[in-house]
């Protein structure tokens, strides 16, 4: 585009002239002109198009949308009947969340500890055994990722039940010790796979020159590989958070007065004789906003993170 | 063996060495970072998986100190012939069948239409993304709090559209609501996997098929879906095996009802161990839930094999 600005000289002119014509044909296209095939699309396929978008958004945010708003909702408010879009807000529900016998920093305490330390844990051995994975050439390899990977897909239900068991004989039930244990049977096979996929984009001639030039294999692999998938580890460490924060299947079991988590505490809330909603959205907030934010900051690896690597980002 | 490669560097011997020196430590070296972390996950999973073996064809006692008596084969006679028991894996298939199902398609339908938006294409890809960061736990609960049929913002939609019923306390609508729920936490999963095989298809693919005169219908068909159909598999399976995983939605809106209705698979399991702490017949459900899930991850392994991605 930029040479169609420059007067060209006169023996390549035709050629320049040509790509300039080119260029000007796709910098119109936008403008009515059907741009790719996909856009050349009647004006209702457009209309059906967005309509749908709307719809999308509408079904994907409306809850969200209304989770937030009723957390800053006073109890008239909350229940009303006919649902309330206007009302004078209150911090109430986060207020009390915060005040009186069932306090809820002792949950945000357990929740940080269990899913961040679980997480630290499954990224510093995924990120060594991934590296070992991705680059030993063993017999039997195939079957060993296989095994890894199906340890991350066991159903919980079966892990919870024997794992109740041991750690009943353990004395590690109502322990953070415990819950990072039971998160890292998930976010430990998920991180070495993951971590490996991305150690098996970085071309291993990296690690043979870094050999050559008097590296050890550790040297090679902490201060010429390790830097390289940073966004790797940083994208493991969130999707390994998330997975245990949102956890409730191994809390409700393994977890008592404690080491309860903020998934526990919300449905705690719920009982016979009835719930307070304001007080539950604004825990629901409080357990979604900081996931949704983390999970956007690695937005740009996501694809990569949830399909363990099977397929590389836009 | 050193002594012949400094003798003669070029000579060859120095091969042979040169194999030798390069396979012997590097098997160790990788053998040595992986094995904290296998150790770890050998112990986290091997152990339980044995124990969960031994439980299966024992009474097991938590009273007084964790004890199990050798039952035979009790627990999985029990299994073999509940009927609820395969009411409750019929269901289970429902549920995944629809769930898995109802992603697949709207999941594939919001990323056509969204690969068509150019621009704001990635601000309207982050919002429609945040379910998925959402604990499960607490979109049942939010589920239960929009279709509370007195106060719920759905429940008075569809009051306003006629229908009176209370959502979760019939078994129809409560199977369908729970579905929705997963459906509406998962389905972003699906568009941002297919979004990424939609854009991973070359421009000048889909121009050649312009310029040969394929309308849009005729692109998707013939260029698009082939294109991206490794990337839909991975997405069915990446779906497949987290969906029998989670069942935090149903547990904390229905918690199985009513009438049973929504009492898959894992509900019933947990509800044997942890209600009943029936902990022997409750490891012959985990052991049969297992197997099921080991036949997706092989699959799942199967299918990266073929494109490549396990070397």
């Amino acid at each position: 585009m930029s040479t169609s600005t420059t007067p060209p000289s006169p023996t390549p002119r035709p050629a320049v002239a040509d790509e300039a014509a080119h260029g000007r044909a796709i910098a119109a296209a936008p403008r009515g002109e059907p741009q790719s095939p996909l856009e050349s699309s009647s004006r209702r396929t457009r209309w059906l198009v967005t309509l749908l978008i709307v719809l999308a958004m509408l079904w994907t945010l409306v809850p969200l949308a209304w989770m937030l708003l009723s957390s800053f909702k006073n109890r008239v408010d909350v229940t009303a009947s006919t649902p309330q879009v206007f009302f004078t807000p209150t911090l109430d529900n986060y207020r009390n969340l915060f005040r009186g016998p069932n306090n809820l920093a002792p949950y945000i305490l357990h929740s940080v500890l269990a899913a961040g330390i679980s997480a630290l844990l499954a990224v510093f051995l995924g990120a060594l055994a991934g590296y070992g994975l991705a680059r030993t050439q063993m017999r039997g390899k195939r079957h060993l990722a296989f095994w890894i990977i199906s340890t991350r897909m066991a159903p919980i239900a079966a892990i919870v039940v024997p794992l109740f068991l041991i750690f009943r004989g353990l004395g590690l039930i109502d322990s953070i010790p415990g819950l990072v244990l039971a998160y890292l049977t998930f976010n430990l096979p998920f991180a070495i796979w993951l971590m490996s996929a991305f150690f098996a984009e970085v071309p291993s001639s990296l690690e043979e020159s870094a050999l050559v030039s008097g590296c050890s294999r550790w040297q090679a692999f902490y201060l010429v590989i390790l830097p390289l998938t940073k966004s790797g580890l940083v994208t493991t460490f969130i999707l390994c958070l998330v997975f245990a924060w949102n956890d409730y299947a191994f809390a409700v079991v393994f977890s008592g007065p404690n080491s309860q988590t903020l998934p526990i505490a919300a449905s705690q809330l719920v009982t016979q004789t009835g719930i307070d909603w304001g007080q539950l959205t604004a825990i629901g907030t409080i357990v979604v906003v900081p996931m949704m934010l983390a999970g956007l900051a690695v937005r740009r690896w996501l694809v990569t993170g949830l399909t363990l690597g099977a397929v590389t980002g836009e | 063996m050193a002594h012949a490669a400094q003798s003669s560097p070029v000579a060859r011997g120095s091969a042979e060495q040169r194999i030798t020196a390069r396979k012997e430590p590097r098997i160790g070296f990788e053998g040595k970072m992986m094995s904290p972390g296998l150790v770890l996950l050998a112990a986290l999973s091997i152990v339980p998986f044995l124990a969960l073996i031994a439980m299966s064809f024992s009474r097991v006692r938590l009273l007084g100190g964790v004890r199990l008596d050798v039952a035979g084969l009790t627990n999985w006679a029990r299994f073999f012939t509940d009927a609820d028991m395969w009411m409750s894996w019929l269901r289970t298939v429902v549920y995944f069948v629809l769930t898995v199902g109802l992603e697949m398609v709207l999941g594939v339908g919001i990323a056509l239409c969204l690969f068509r938006v150019l621009r704001g294409r990635n601000i309207l890809l982050s919002l429609l993304l945040l379910p998925m960061f959402a604990a499960p736990s607490i979109v049942g609960l939010l589920g239960r709090y929009l279709t509370d049929s007195t106060f719920g913002l759905y429940a008075w939609v569809l009051r306003s559209l006629g229908y009176t019923g209370d959502i979760l306390g019939s078994p129809v609508s409560a199977f369908a609501a729970v579905v929705l729920m997963d459906v509406w936490e998962w389905t972003p999963l699906i568009a941002l996997i297919t979004l990424a095989g939609l854009s991973s298809v070359p421009q000048s693919v889909r121009e050649a098929a312009a310029v040969d005169g394929a309308g849009g219908w005729m692109t998707l068909r013939y260029i698009l879906f082939p294109a991206i159909s490794n990337v839909l598999l991975v997405a069915l399976l990446i779906r497949s095996m987290d969906a029998i995983r989670y069942f935090d939605i149903i547990w904390v809106t229905t918690n199985g009802g009513p009438a049973d209705a929504t009492k898959i698979v894992p509900v019933r399991l947990y509800e044997t161990a942890f209600r009943f702490f029936d902990l022997g017949y409750a490891a012959a459900i985990g052991l049969a839930m297992l197997v099921f899930s080991i036949l997706i991850a092989r699959t799942f392994v199967r299918l990266l094999d073929v494109r490549g991605l396990t070397r």
